[in-house]
């Protein structure tokens, strides 16, 4: 009932219509790709070992599929197809280097630290080794928001289904 | 739609300002992808693949096309006209192509005719001599000019201090200062300029110009990370984006996790998710995320909950029934008797809003 409505108005309100927000796009790309993959994946196994990993698996092709104008995007799908260990995004605590040592080095050492942190955010980012530095930094950006809106979404979607 | 489609035409975004220049390593959060609109932020910074010859002609065409605006233009329009005796000696309009032309001709001859073009006078090939030496003092400058963020102020700086700096292993300067005192301000030409004490090799003003556009970069990721804002120094700057990083994909890993557990419920509707969804994210990333394009947003959201502004309380709802609408037509989201043979429960999957 409730939709009628929203259909009787649907052309009358819309400021923008045609303009979505990326990060909206982005979004329901994101949760229209993951749940009905859930959903499958639901369907056809029960171990939870294998559950776990294959959900994580899902996530991340979930995330590669859904911004896939970006650059890390591709290396992320190389990761996924080539490997069905979905190892990809995640920073397991073996990588969760807290850097914090910068204490110790300063003045002259500082550029070969700030290298080094660069090379660290390579790491991180999925084919950020693979490219160059400004490259690396630009793509940084628009994964930082994408994994905003991937964890938004995955909230909303534990909540809801809880 | 409007993000992706300026992703998809950023490059030739600024193509025309540059007769034939190739921006080859445009970031693609640059100033058209309306994540990141950080609205100074110039695309025409990219390194490489510039062909020299079109470089002279570089200078006339590019009225306000550079990668420095936001550097210069703050002052740059009077700072040129206030500092005839300034040193204008690359000019990397539109685009970093000071430094990188530089890098990819001739060194001496190179220099000279990029401090030209704006008018047309020889600059001696002498400009640049010496200047892998510099090199290495060019760095650590660079990283405390960093710190002061402000290229504009080091520019002011530079004519007054160059007559004083004869010293300064910078005689290339000296050649250039002197002959560009009679240059006319330069308001089209933006201009790389070497700073005090720099070299004027072109490896150096290349490496100078990726530096600044790391910098650059750096900034905008300054803004895109939370409480940031007050950081600088890239090295600190560098560890909080690593930590967020590290943050949220942990983050992700432990809600996939939590989802594994409690996936059994598949009573996901689809569209629930996304109505909430959206104000939710609208709702979170105000205090989160200081982009521009939620600008629009944020508004609705105390909206939302009433009607007095009708046109904003639907919108989410309008963009929403358009792009289910769309994607029932796909028949991605087939329809509500489909998927109803996915859940178990054969729960009611019709769309509730």
């Amino acid at each position: 009932m409730e939709r009628q409505i929203i259909n009787k108005k649907k052309r009358v309100f819309s400021v923008e219509p045609n303009k979505i927000p990326p990060s909206e796009v982005f979004t329901r790309k994101y949760t229209r790709l993951l749940v009905p993959a859930l959903k499958k994946l639901n369907m056809n196994k029960n171990s939870s070992q294998a559950n776990q990993l294959t959900v994580k698996h899902e996530v991340d092709m979930a995330l590669a599929l859904s911004a896939q104008e970006f650059a890390w995007s591709r290396f992320l799908l190389q990761k996924l197809s080539s490997s069905n260990n979905p190892t990809t995004t995640t920073s397991s605590s073996s990588n969760g280097i807290r850097i914090q040592k910068r204490s110790g080095k300063e003045g002259g050492d500082e550029d070969g630290e700030i290298e080094e942190k660069l090379r660290e955010l390579q790491k991180l980012l999925p084919g950020g080794e693979e490219m160059n530095v400004e490259e690396m930094l630009g793509e940084i950006g628009n994964y930082i928001k994408c994994l905003e809106l991937q964890t938004i979404a995955l909230k909303s979607i534990v909540e809801d289904t809880t | 739609m409007g993000g992706e489609s300026n992703e998809g035409e950023m490059g030739l975004n600024h193509g025309d300002d540059q007769s034939g220049i190739s921006r080859v390593g445009m970031p693609l959060y640059a100033k058209s992808d309306p994540f990141f609109s950080s609205a100074d932020w110039d695309p025409a910074v990219s390194v490489g693949g510039f062909s020299s010859s079109h470089y002279p002609s570089m200078g006339m065409d590019n009225p306000g096309m550079s990668c420095f605006p936001h550097y210069h233009q703050p002052g740059s329009g009077s700072g040129y006209h206030d500092m005839p005796a300034s040193l204008l000696p690359f000019g990397d309009c539109g685009g970093g192509g000071g430094g990188h032309f530089l890098g990819s001709d001739k060194k001496g001859e190179s220099v000279g005719r990029l401090v030209i073009a704006g008018d047309g006078h020889q600059v001696s090939d002498d400009v640049v001599l010496g200047g892998s030496s510099n090199r290495k003092r060019r760095q650590p400058e660079a990283e405390s000019q960093w710190n002061k963020q402000k290229a504009v102020e080091e520019f002011q700086e530079e004519p007054q201090s160059q007559k004083k700096q004869k010293n300064d292993q910078s005689k290339e300067k000296m050649n250039k200062e002197s002959s560009q005192s009679e240059e006319a301000p330069k308001e089209n030409y933006i201009h790389m300029r070497a700073r005090r004490g720099q070299a004027t090799n072109s490896h150096s003003l290349a490496e100078r110009v990726r530096r600044e556009k790391i910098s650059e970069r750096m900034r905008l990721l300054q803004e895109l990370v939370p409480g940031c804002n007050k950081i600088t120094g890239k090295a600190v700057m560098l560890d909080e984006i690593i930590n967020y990083v590290q943050s949220l994909q942990q983050q992700v890993e432990f809600l996939s996790m939590k989802l594994s557990t409690v996936n059994p419920e598949l009573n996901i509707d689809i569209d629930r998710i996304l109505a909430k969804d959206l104000l939710q994210s609208r709702d979170r990333n105000t205090p989160t995320l200081g982009l521009n394009p939620f600008a629009r947003f944020q508004g609705t959201i105390p909206n939302i909950s009433t009607t007095t502004a009708p046109q904003y309380n639907s919108l989410p709802q309008t963009t929403l029934e358009s792009e289910l609408q769309s994607l029932y037509q796909m028949g991605f989201v087939s329809n509500p008797s489909t998927m109803s043979s996915f859940s178990p429960n054969n729960g009611p999957l019709k769309p509730e809003l």
